[in-house]
């Protein structure tokens, strides 16, 4: 093997100062205990015991008993499980892509103010310095047909003769949510767009104007590739936790109409709550695969780097 | 154009506080947008409201002292992940980063049964725990960062000038990380502050109920008392606020540097 012979051994010093025992190990391993402990008994603990729990029948009062890969299938022939799938996908491209646009688009907007730039950042950091739980009950308020602020104002202005319950109707919900989690959630991306917009060097535009680039080229050739790695973080960080969205859901619509806004997590929790344990558990871990595949592909992305 | 990013962003706050402000009989009869029939009561039947205190003195518990264990824990864990060496140091690097991105609403279910196993279910202290479990890999995720940030031979520096490693962590790196500190202080408070599934599932009583639950028991079988639940929530959402916009600078910094050097 040639990599042996290149590497030279380790001397007996050597081997003593970076081994298991040796002072600077045993002082790392102390210092990492509390974190793995934590680890080990809140993350890695629960994981298996969910996966167990997920190959087993398990409900509130009787023994688990192993029936293997059945809950799965069972899911997967499931209309409510499928229809709680294709939710959340629905749910998290367009909040994600509504973000997205949003964040950017304000991110250039703050960019190019020069003035009390500060104070507007702080504006527009509001939707997402609020607690989620308040935004979400807040836009169930500006949803609701009897008090909301969305009706009273369509009304006025007469675009629309009563209500509409945007909450309460198949067409809407979905909709409505959704532009409630983009409100909530986009200052996020615009606060590190317009950081990351602000860390290009501005010689770069400067040398583009001279060549003659305009707005857009300058655009599209020197900002965007000069963001992308916070692009690429940023889309990652804020799916994960879209994906895990049960707030959002919850206090706003409760996966109502009729299930139309069931996303997964809200599936599992009402799974949870009818006692389905083994059920519940195979439910939740079907994120897991969609998790791993999404971040392995950002994560090889930003290698490319 | 920015007046109407500032319209689209304030104008659900400005609805909230105006509705707060009135009882739900003007509710029914005035529907406007104009902040009409003000008063405080609903303010009033807040600061009267047991359970609603002890709600905010649950979370105010829970999150705080979660927050003061997972700095500690973070800081430690961050500082042995990149500065000290050690065989499986990238390992157990992964696995934190992997217990990061993974979602909440994966692990309610097992951490819901297990707590009560060990009956610590609807207590204060089994939900510390189960905070825990995501704000230490976030926590040390972003000090990540901020150790890396810092001048490579610094350490060496100051160990060379004759300090201990503790004291090298003490008196010289922990200084300059600080921001760092505060910047995770706040995210992973705030995290705790806001969150909703894990207490709703373990913590059940009344009494042991966080802020977001309660304020989503205060509707009753559909029913909402609109005026009551915005007052309510305004005054949950006021420490949070008031941390993100003090330390505005700290959060801003810490996600960045936490997320592009980390």
């Amino acid at each position: 093997m040639a990599t042996k012979s290149l590497v030279p051994a380790k001397s007996k010093a050597a081997k003593k100062r970076d081994g298991i025992f040796a002072p600077t190990s045993l002082f790392g391993y102390f210092m990492m205990l509390p974190a793995m402990s934590v680890l080990f008994f809140f993350f890695a603990y629960p994981l298996s015991f969910e996966v167990w729990t997920s190959l087993t029948d398990k409900t509130l009062g009787n023994d688990a008993k192993f029936i293997g890969l059945d809950n799965y299938a069972s899911l997967l022939t499931d209309p409510d499980f499928t229809t709680a799938a294709r939710n959340s996908v629905v749910y998290v491209t367009f909040v994600q892509a509504g973000k997205f646009i949003l964040g950017l688009g304000i991110a250039i907007l703050l960019h190019q103010k020069l003035v009390a730039r500060g104070f507007w950042r702080a504006v527009v950091l509001v939707p997402y310095a609020m607690p989620g739980f308040v935004a979400f009950m807040v836009w169930k308020l500006i949803y609701n047909p009897d008090v909301g602020a969305l009706n009273i104002f369509l009304m006025q202005i007469g675009l629309i003769d009563s209500p509409i319950a945007f909450l309460g109707q198949r067409t809407w919900a979905m909709p409505s949510v959704i532009f409630a989690t983009i409100w909530r959630g986009f200052p996020f991306w615009a606060i590190m767009f317009l950081a990351a917009l602000q860390a290009v060097p501005k010689e770069l535009y400067e040398a583009a104007a001279v060549d003659g680039a305009n707005a857009w080229h300058r655009f599209k050739n020197i900002s965007l590739p000069g963001i992308r790695p916070v692009i690429l973080i940023v889309f990652m960080l804020s799916t994960i936790n879209t994906i895990n969205s049960f707030e959002a859901i919850w206090l706003t619509t409760a996966g109502g109409p009729s299930d139309a806004t069931v996303i997964l997590p809200v599936f599992a929790y009402k799974g949870l709550a009818a006692f389905q344990i083994g059920e519940s558990a195979a439910a939740a871990l079907s994120l897991v695969p969609v998790a791993m595949i999404f971040t392995i592909f950002i994560l090889n992305r930003l290698k490319k780097d | 154009m920015l007046v109407i990013v500032a319209i689209f962003v304030l104008f659900p706050v400005y609805y909230m506080i105006t509705l707060s402000l009135r009882s739900q009989s003007s509710l029914w009869s005035k529907a406007t947008l104009l902040p009409v029939d003000s008063n405080l009561d609903n303010y009033r039947a807040a600061f009267a409201n047991t359970d609603f205190k002890r709600a905010l003195l649950n979370s105010v518990i829970v999150c705080g002292t979660a927050t003061a264990i997972a700095v500690l824990f973070s800081v430690m864990a961050a500082y042995s992940l990149t500065i000290l060496k050690f065989k499986g140091r990238d390992t157990l690097g992964r696995i934190i980063i992997i217990a990061f991105l993974t979602p909440g609403a994966l692990l309610f279910i097992p951490l819901a049964v297990i707590m009560a196993n060990i009956g610590l279910s609807n207590s204060l202290q089994g939900l510390i725990l189960v905070y825990l479990s995501f704000m230490v890999p976030l926590g040390t995720y972003l000090l990540i960062g901020f150790f890396r940030s810092l001048p490579a031979e610094l350490e060496e520096a100051a160990r060379i000038d004759g300090a201990s490693r503790m004291q090298a962590l003490w008196m010289v790196l922990l200084p300059l990380v600080a921001p760092g500190l505060v910047s995770v202080a706040i995210i992973t408070f705030t995290g705790a502050y806001n969150e909703l599934l894990y207490s709703l599932v373990i913590n059940i009583s009344p009494e042991m109920r966080t802020v977001p639950v309660a304020i989503l028991n205060l509707s009753v079988a559909d029913e909402v008392p609109w005026g009551r639940t915005m007052a309510f929530s305004s005054i949950a959402a006021l420490p949070v606020m008031a941390l993100y916009f003090a330390g505005q600078r700290f959060v801003v910094e810490g996600l960045q540097t936490g997320s592009v050097k980390g």
